[in-house]
């Protein structure tokens, strides 16, 4: 635990002094901050139309009724929040790209900085060593995904119609932004710590990383469709699976770490 | 007393490409062992080996006695100070946080005094909050030795360790290991230096692929070139080659002033030369003996690929 926690530490102080790598994740955040802002709400104002006077959005509306918490508001208040909430999917691709970028460079970044070698040269074992690679990635992420949310939240209290912000206060929200995002993210990293351990290149990872990112726009877009409802049932056995997926990507990564190869096929 | 370290037979192959073959040696505490050869001739896979970073594909590596396996290898990466060839530091942390990392990594037990005490040790602590980034060649080569001794390995394995060093700083981080003789550590040193060799190493193994020669450089050179002695006439030496012919003398070369002799014993056959050279009339200024230098020896060495 202790070199899980060093190499943690030298992770984090090594991030904070390359804030460029956060660039693509800050470009996905402020996107995905402002799409739901502008179809929920300038829109509307521009246009002069209510979004409760869409036949498509009143159908929506008639499914999301279920949940208690959007009786008690008008139905205009109830759209948006119903495309608040949808969009929160969105949201969640943000710690998703932070994480992608850092861990790309997990050990392709190492390596190319010729740090690896005498790192490996300590005791440290290769969980210990892909432990503290997952974490220093993970970590700066989950913070960007709170950030995200208060600041989500922030515009919706002041941009929204009142009271649709207490969506976002709904269990299945909080646990599409803490759980889904954050095991979804894990799994990101994990497959771009798994790959940056194979290639030379930090952008291969990047790329093979980001194919998490699929399945969760196909959930989404699934989602706006009505051809899926995130349901508390549905977001737990998503958590499931993808916490399942986590600890064999664990596995795999400890195996795909070759020490021998890293250092010998890669000059 | 038990060798601080001792490669038996090792051999390593990367695919059909055979790094290196069946190679042995020892290193004993308080010792400098020099590893020298061409490039691609195996020293930093031997070293690697040496350090538990990549498997033998056949042969041991044992540490104080203990036997490197994959299971051994962490533990006992933490008896021996691995200096690579590239300083390897996190340019973006400053000089105390790159050691902190490693202090803690070796798990010592107060890493902050650990650290504090080795930023003395190497003269560095003005420059501890400086990002590594910023220092020179010199300066990261000296912090990275620092680094590799940090947890008081009883091993030391050096890559290169003055490569691309002005000579100031090169001469600072030979006193550095010197030290480390002192204080009783086997230090096993890869090479191309053979200026550096000669100054502080106490055994040398030539390496190509296999070890072509392991000694001594006294022993090597005695070995490969015999005893040699200088005489320096005033006048030309070709006119006394003749009178130079004796028992025990085995070559004789002239040029300019000097003659060149190889003799079977330098100590018994130098009073005997100078009788005979005075007595045929020679007027002698210097009698001198005379040694291959270890570049001589080296490039002999991988002339003939000589076996151990």
């Amino acid at each position: 635990m202790t070199r899980i926690l060093a190499l943690l530490r030298k992770e984090l102080v090594d991030i904070r002094g390359n804030r460029s790598l956060f660039m693509p994740a800050l470009i996905s955040g402020a996107f995905s901050l402002l799409l739901p802002f502008f179809v929920a709400v300038l829109v509307p104002a521009l246009s002069g139309e209510r979004l409760s006077d869409s036949i498509d959005f009143r159908v929506a509306l008639e499914l999301y009724r279920a949940q208690p918490i959007t009786t008690a508001l008008e139905p205009e208040a109830a759209i948006q929040a119903w495309l608040f909430q949808q969009f929160l999917v969105l949201l969640a691709f943000t710690p998703i790209t932070a994480a992608m970028s850092v861990a790309a460079y997990a050990v392709i970044g190492e390596k190319q900085a010729r740090t690896l070698e005498p790192l490996l040269a300590t005791p440290i074992s290769t969980v210990e060593l892909i432990a503290a690679k997952v974490l220093g990635a993970f970590l700066p992420s989950l913070v960007l995904a709170v950030g995200c949310y208060l600041v989500y939240l922030a515009l919706i209290v002041m941009l929204a119609l009142p009271g649709v912000w207490t969506v976002l206060l709904l269990p299945r929200s909080l646990a599409t932004m803490f759980v889904l995002a954050p095991l979804a993210t894990l799994a990101a990293l994990q497959l771009a710590v798994c790959v940056s351990s194979r290639v030379n290149d930090a952008r291969s990872a990047q790329q093979i990383g980001a194919l998490i990112i699929l399945p969760l726009s196909g959930l989404m877009v699934a989602q706006l469709m009505g051809g899926v409802q995130l349901t508390a049932g549905v977001l737990a056995w998503i958590a499931l699976g993808l916490g399942l997926f986590n600890v064999g990507l664990m596995r795999l990564a400890v195996v795909l770490f070759d020490r021998e190869s890293i250092l010998t096929r890669w000059t | 007393m038990r060798a601080a370290l001792t490669a038996t037979r090792l051999t390593r192959r990367f695919g059909e490409r055979v790094a290196v073959d069946d190679a042995s040696l020892t290193l004993e505490a308080g010792e400098i062992f020099a590893l020298l050869g061409p490039n691609g001739a195996g020293k930093t896979t031997t070293l690697r080996m040496l350090a538990g970073l990549i498997e033998p594909t056949s042969g041991t590596v044992m540490i104080g006695g203990e036997s490197m396996t994959r299971a051994s290898a962490p533990r006992l990466r933490g008896r021996i100070g691995f200096l690579t060839e590239a300083p390897g530091l996190w340019d973006r942390l400053t000089v105390r946080q790159n050691l902190m990392v490693y202090a803690e990594l070796h798990g010592l037990d107060r890493p902050a005094r650990a650290v504090d005490a080795t930023l003395d040790l190497f003269g560095i602590r003005d420059r501890a909050g400086d990002a590594a980034a910023q220092l020179s060649k010199g300066l990261k080569q000296r912090v990275a030795l620092a680094r590799t001794l940090l947890h008081e390995p009883q091993v030391v394995l050096l890559d290169e360790p003055t490569s691309g060093l002005d000579p100031e700083s090169a001469r600072d981080l030979r006193g550095l290991v010197l030290r480390l003789r002192e204080q009783g550590r086997a230090v096993l040193l890869s090479t191309h230096n053979l200026d550096e060799v000669e100054r502080i190493a106490d055994r040398v193994a030539v390496l190509r692929r296999t070890v072509v020669a392991l000694g001594t450089p006294a022993a090597l050179r005695a070995r490969l070139f015999g005893a040699r002695i200088r005489v320096v006439f005033d006048g030309p030496a070709d006119a006394w080659v003749a009178a130079a012919e004796g028992p025990g003398i085995l070559e004789r070369l002239a040029e300019d002033n000097r003659l060149s002799l190889a003799v079977d014993d330098a100590t018994l056959r130098a009073p005997e030369l100078v009788v005979r050279l005075v007595g045929a009339g020679a007027r002698i200024q210097a009698v001198l003996p005379e040694e291959a230098s270890l570049e001589q020896v080296y490039l002999r060495l991988l002339e003939e690929g000589a076996p151990a």
